[in-house]
């Protein structure tokens, strides 16, 4: 038997919308794929312009980010989802 | 109090806040208060590139073919990048060296500016490639009424901490009659606030008006115009990225009284003073804008545009340190930016895709077996 990699789904919540994710990229790019806009520049963490408010959940960084993340944001391209979340954009 | 180049005093540098403590004295950085510093050091390195790198012969074909306005529009917009680079080719050293207290910080400061000088050649590179007497367009930045409006605004901030640093240096602590300036007051908690919002008008300056400035020369680029010229403002932008964490380290670092518990109370004091900075800052670009743009626009951008991209640009920035934002538009009107600027597919030489982590002579050493699982021959 092929041994099947169970790949971990979360749920994000972005205003009316509902987005599933799983844990093996970083949100921004699978945000992207679901047709939502998200602010980039650098793509690695140092530059900031894709911090995106949590409002709830858990995210993580394999790589800790140059930028510096405010308490309550999460850096899109780089954050890894570890539980459902909830976020937004300007308030 | 007054500076030396090589402090003889014993102390620990990691317990110094990160300005106004004990000059430094050994560069060293086996042990650092804020090691974040050196990873900015690290990146900038690992970004070093040259202006004459990138070829312009086409860019001047594409300017004289430009209509008067937006030849207008171009040259402006480039004076202004000039000049935004002159002061920070120069400012952070002259300003905040004197004043620094951490090795890793000191050399993040010196590692900014030298990469801002990479920039001011990088003009002179593209306005010896368009124009055949660039001497008129370097003029034009000290006479023009517009241009030395904002020579004003990006410089009061640096100037102020410079002449009370030197006063402070000189003088120490106390209330000096300088003549032609007036009363000028010097105590700690004067000298910190000055700094606090130095630093914030060089965040300004390098995360709002630097950002309106790439919009315009990617505008072109929009247009398969100045093309060349878009390659190099795309370096600067990936480094201006990196300049603005640096600020906005800074000013975090100050705002939560992890670094220096005075300079915790200054920010609170004076966060309003902060907010203004920003929101005149905004309107000055807006002003800007419309000047740019008084004979006419371009396909894709006008004064209109581009202001909504300064207020959007602000709300940004403003949030990025903690401050609430101030204007109403709330989404990026030229999302079309984000692909210009975006760091990874900068292409400098045609042989060299150059990523913007890649690091000569970097390789890993720990290999095992595990790392050839996805080989397959």
């Amino acid at each position: 038997m092929p041994e099947q990699k169970e790949q971990v789904v979360h749920r994000v919540l972005l205003g009316k919308k509902q987005i599933l994710v799983t844990e093996e990229e970083p949100l921004l790019v699978q945000l992207e794929r679901a047709g939502i806009h998200v602010e980039y520049q650098c793509r690695e963490g140092y530059c900031s312009s894709c911090s995106i408010k949590l409002l709830w959940g858990n995210v993580i960084y394999p790589f800790e980010p140059l930028a510096w993340v405010q308490s309550g944001y999460l850096l899109a391209c780089c954050a890894i989802v570890k539980s459902d979340i909830e976020i937004a954009f300007f308030d | 109090m007054s500076y030396s180049t090589f402090n003889r005093k014993q102390f620990d540098s990691t317990k110094e806040p990160m300005f106004f403590g004990e000059n430094v004295n050994v560069a060293r950085y086996d042990q650092q208060k804020h090691p974040i510093f050196e990873k900015l050091i690290e990146k900038q390195l690992s970004f070093f590139w040259r202006p004459e790198e990138v070829d312009l012969s086409t860019d001047r074909k594409d300017f004289q073919r430009l209509e008067a306005h937006e030849q207008h529009i171009f040259l402006s917009n480039l004076k202004y990048q000039t000049l935004l680079d002159s002061v920070q080719g120069r400012s952070p050293n002259v300003a905040l060296l004197p004043i620094v207290s951490l090795p890793e910080l000191e050399t993040w400061i010196e590692t900014w500016s030298f990469s801002e000088t990479i920039h001011s050649r990088s003009y002179t590179h593209i306005i010896r490639n368009i124009v055949n007497d660039p001497t008129k367009i370097f003029d034009d930045i000290v006479t023009n009424a517009e241009i030395t409006k904002r020579a004003d605004s990006v410089s009061i901030y640096y100037d102020r901490l410079i002449e009370m640093v030197n006063l402070y240096n000189t003088m120490g602590m106390g209330t000096f009659d300088i003549p032609g300036r007036g009363e000028i007051e010097i105590s700690m908690p004067k000298l910190k606030k000055a700094l606090y919002l130095t630093i914030a008008s060089v965040n300004v300056l390098e995360a709002i008006r630097f950002y309106v400035s790439f919009a315009c020369s990617f505008g072109f680029a929009e247009r398969t115009l100045m093309e060349g010229n878009a390659k190099i403002i795309k370096l600067i932008a990936r480094d201006e990225a990196l300049h603005l964490t640096g600020t906005q380290h800074m000013l975090n670092l100050m705002a939560s009284g992890k670094d220096d518990p005075e300079m915790a109370v200054i920010a609170a004091e004076c966060q309003n003073e902060v907010r203004q900075i920003f929101i005149e800052a905004a309107e000055q670009e807006k002003e800007w804008a419309n000047y740019l743009f008084k004979d006419g626009s371009m396909i894709g951008l006008n004064a209109q545009i581009l202001g909504q991209y300064v207020e959007y640009i602000t709300n940004v920035r403003m949030q990025a340190i903690g401050l609430e934002t101030h204007f109403a538009t709330k989404n990026n009107p030229i999302p079309w930016i984000n692909a210009w600027l975006v760091s990874d597919n900068v292409q400098v030489a045609p042989q060299e895709a150059e990523i913007s982590s890649y690091l000569v002579g970097q390789t890993d050493n720990s290999l095992d077996d595990s790392d050839f699982d996805d080989f397959d021959l």
